[in-house]
């Protein structure tokens, strides 16, 4: 075998190293592209956005789908929010290093790690069967709160970590209370970090289907929901049904649908990515 | 003259380990007592135990007596007692709003001020009362974070002047600082003496000798001497104070 | 006054950090109480060790054993193809690329652990799936081989993101030493900041088969739902998770059938809990 020089090989393996890069990042531009290629004439196409789907979906438009799932992720975020950063408070603020506390923290692990479908399981056992309250979006919407309580609570902990020790020593050394200081010194410094988190999770629960399978889905209503016990259609779930159930239907309305879904993920990455960008600028520390 | 502060057998412990050492000292009402002493002598373990800022540490843990006019300190309830013993840190902190918002944010709290003309004059008095005013009076609104270190650190005095303590604990202020801020700092001082009760600590020697009414010498967690600072530098009684203050170690 | 509403807020903070603590819990009881039904119904050993899934015939069979090998297929391929290319973009991103580049790389990593699984499937199905099917001349796409290409995809965010933070979070210092001994840069990354930020890794690593295992949508979409035993890459599998998503819409509350599938979930549970469990353990020693 040829000894290569150590300038060689840092050469070879650089090279080597930007290739795997770009074969981990192609494929999701790609993924991306070819939806927005196939899905864009969506755009021209205003009654496929906001018809009701009609003749076993094979015509009409998304309407109730676009509608649900807006529905299911503004009431999963005003749910699990306020909850997520309480807990991210209460365990970067008051916790003492104690059995409670890494209790909490091996839970939110865990959480974290369920699969998706099981959280549909433990949403079938507990909201629809258990509290009686049916599949309805009520049933999906709190399903989806435990499921994204996990990841509130970490990014919401890591922008308080963000903020400077020495702000609560100064705030505290004042004679102000413990609370008072996280509510004004605190947290006004940990929202950018906050609310870019809520946003990629807006991202995540727009494409959630498994959980919702049992719990919220319809395959097809004909009318929009009149009350948070109604069921829904989603983006997600009919892109799977029109996709894998309906055998003669056209493709350009599935990609339509998957162009649609994956705006309102793409539209939550850019809000936060400039949030990012207008904050970093803006820091005052 | 009054106690203000008694301290009786304070020790206290980082997991376990002593820091501070069975301590006794009386501190009088309006003087200024400094602290000095190598590092680790538990100068600012002190200090952070007067106002209570150590019980934040998980790890810290303390027993014995302090005294605030005859009442215990530990039994007190922790906002009134910061409220009454202000601190001042090594570096300066300034919060992260305005110079005009880092002065009433606290008063505002507190209900020590409550309208805006009674504000107004409240950051004017204690801006002049630490020489800032003429130096800072047109951008009041302007954040603290862009002034200079030596201003910064003398907004942090005009903050805990606001809430009009008792106390004032000032922990080695003027280590990050140029010699011409140093003055302006030690200058407050020795002015804020007639209305507060003050605690330096300090590594320079210099400084304590120049502002102080009495020292304390720390050395390992103990008190080794404690006197009026004339007497301290010129005739100390213990060895190993003699040789910190002419420079022997430390 | 204002003393007690503090007290209040307090307590309600305290009570939303304990809530996971609860949650947690009560899946893992909702879980075992459904199962604890189907077991005393159905025979534990069989149900691990069964090779058969007949769920509707008359003498109903419910072994998990095929969709046991069908998940752990399926991620083990999706593992080989991820974790060298993911290591080796988080190498690069972290260590060689410039200020800029690095940033953009940043946002398209985290852009694509947003695209939905859905989406990943449908692609799959019009891409992976007919190349599989022409390429290698089998009788169908929908394999165990194009489902751990798609979610290999899938999962390069998680051990791009979680390696290069515990490639980052290696000190400066390392590099420095190696540096200064007349090493390459190549060398210092190869010999000392791949060694240090091993733990991280391989938590990376964990995450991403705990992810992986737990991946629903895609897998129904692209490896054919045929709950047999594999006898390759390139037969149909069917995962755990895609049977439960699969039957439940159809079971009847409460019958035998609808307990096995929460004993499948809780097999499910089990498996990334302990996976998780590993993955914290190592990020715990990274730190």
């Amino acid at each position: 075998m040829i000894k290569l020089s150590p300038r060689l090989s840092q050469k070879i393996s650089y090279l080597l190293l930007f290739l795997a890069t770009v074969l981990a990042i192609v494929p999701g531009l790609l993924i991306i592209s070819i939806i927005i290629a196939k899905g864009k004439d969506v755009f021209f196409a205003w009654d496929f956005l906001t018809l009701m789907p009609i003749n076993g979906m094979l015509d009409g438009g998304i309407f109730p789908a676009i509608i649900g799932t807006l529905l299911l992720i503004i009431i999963t975020i005003f749910l699990s929010l306020p909850i997520g950063i309480g807990a991210a408070i209460y365990l970067n603020e008051y916790a003492k290093d104690n059995l409670l506390t890494r209790m909490i923290k091996l839970s939110i692990v865990n959480l974290a790690g369920v699969p998706s479908i099981v959280y549909g399981l433990f949403g079938l056992g507990i909201f629809v069967m258990y509290l009686k309250l049916g599949v309805s979006i009520i049933a999906g919407v709190l399903t989806l709160s435990v499921m994204e309580l996990p990841v509130i609570i970490t990014t919401s902990r890591s922008a308080l970590k963000s903020v400077p020790y020495l702000f609560r020593e100064a705030s505290l050394s004042l004679g102000v209370s413990r609370w008072d200081t996280i509510k004004y010194i605190v947290l006004p410094n940990a929202i950018p970090g906050i609310l870019t988190g809520v946003i990629l999770s807006i991202a995540r629960i727009a494409g959630e289907t498994a959980p919702l399978l049992f719990t919220a889905v319809a395959f097809y209503t004909p009318y929009l929901p009149h009350s948070i016990y109604d069921q829904v259609m989603i983006l997600p779930y009919h892109l799977y049904i029109t996709a894998t159930q309906i055998p003669n239907i056209g493709k350009d309305r599935i990609f339509a649908t998957a162009f649609m879904l994956l705006m309102i993920v793409l539209t939550m990455n850019f809000i936060a990515i400039i949030i990012r960008i207008y904050f970093r600028k803006n820091r005052k520390w | 003259m009054v106690n203000k502060i008694k301290v009786k057998n304070l020790s206290c412990y980082y997991n376990k380990q002593c820091v501070l050492n069975s301590l006794n000292i009386n501190i009088l009402q309006h003087e200024i007592l400094s602290i000095i002493g190598p590092a680790n002598s538990g100068k600012t373990t002190f200090l952070r135990t007067l106002n209570r800022m150590n019980d934040l540490n998980v790890n810290y843990s303390r027993k014995g007596e302090i005294y605030l006019d005859n009442n215990n300190i530990f039994f007190m309830n922790m906002e009134s007692l910061r409220k009454r013993i202000g601190m001042l840190f090594e570096m300066p902190i300034p919060l992260p709003m305005s110079i005009y918002d880092n002065i009433v944010y606290a008063p505002k709290l507190l209900n020590i001020v409550s309208n805006k003309s009674d504000q107004d004059a409240m950051v004017e008095k204690v801006l002049k009362n630490v020489s800032l005013w003429n130096e800072v009076k047109d951008r009041l609104n302007s954040s603290a974070m862009k002034i200079s270190g030596g201003q910064q650190q003398r907004l942090c005095i005009a903050r805990i002047l606001a809430i009009n303590p008792e106390v004032i604990l000032f922990d080695e202020p003027c280590s990050g600082l140029d010699p011409i801020s140093t003055a302006k700092v030690e200058e407050s001082m020795i002015r804020l003496k007639q209305k507060y009760t003050i605690v330096l600590v300090t590594n320079n020697v210099k400084q304590a000798s120049r502002v102080s009414d009495k020292t304390a010498f720390f050395l390992m967690g103990k008190l080794i001497e404690i006197n009026e600072t004339g007497k301290l530098f010129i005739s100390p009684q213990k060895k190993q104070t003699g040789d910190y203050i002419t420079g022997r170690f430390g | 006054m204002k003393k007690t509403k503090n007290t209040i807020i307090e307590i309600i903070i305290f009570m939303c950090g304990t809530l996971s603590v609860i949650f947690v819990v009560s899946i893992f009881i909702f879980l075992l109480k459904e199962s604890l039904g189907f077991f005393r119904e159905y025979n534990i050993l069989k149900f691990i060790t069964g090779r058969n899934w007949y769920p509707d015939s008359n003498e109903p069979s419910f072994g998990i054993f095929p969709m046991v090998i069908g998940s752990f297929l399926v991620t083990f391929g999706a593992c080989i193809i991820a974790v060298p290319i993911g290591v080796m973009a988080a190498l690069y991103i972290s260590e060689i690329a410039p200020k800029y580049v690095h940033d953009i790389l940043k946002f398209l990593v985290e852009l694509m652990a947003t695209i939905p699984s859905v989406v990943i499937g449908l692609i799959g199905m019009c891409t992976i799936v007919p190349f599989v099917k022409n390429f290698f001349n089998i009788p169908t796409g929908l394999t165990a081989f194009s489902g751990s290409i798609m979610l290999a995809f899938m999962v390069m965010p998680t051990i791009v993101t979680i390696s290069e933070d515990a490639i980052h979070s290696v000190p400066w210092k390392y590099r420095e030493g190696a540096l200064a001994l007349g090493a390459t840069k190549w060398q210092a990354i190869r010999r000392i900041v791949l060694k240090e930020a091993r733990p991280g890794i391989i938590a990376a690593i964990m995450l991403g088969i705990g992810r992986l295992i737990g991946e629903t949508m895609a897998v129904m979409m692209i490896t054919g739902n045929s709950a047999s035993i594999p006898k390759s890459i390139f037969s149909p599998v069917r995962t755990m998770t895609a049977t439960i998503a699969a039957e439940m819409g159809e079971v009847v509350k409460c019958d035998i059938h609808y307990k096995a599938l929460f004993a499948v979930g809780l097999v499910l549970f089990i498996i990334t809990f302990i996976v998780n469990f590993i993955a914290d353990f190592f990020l715990g020693k990274n730190k």
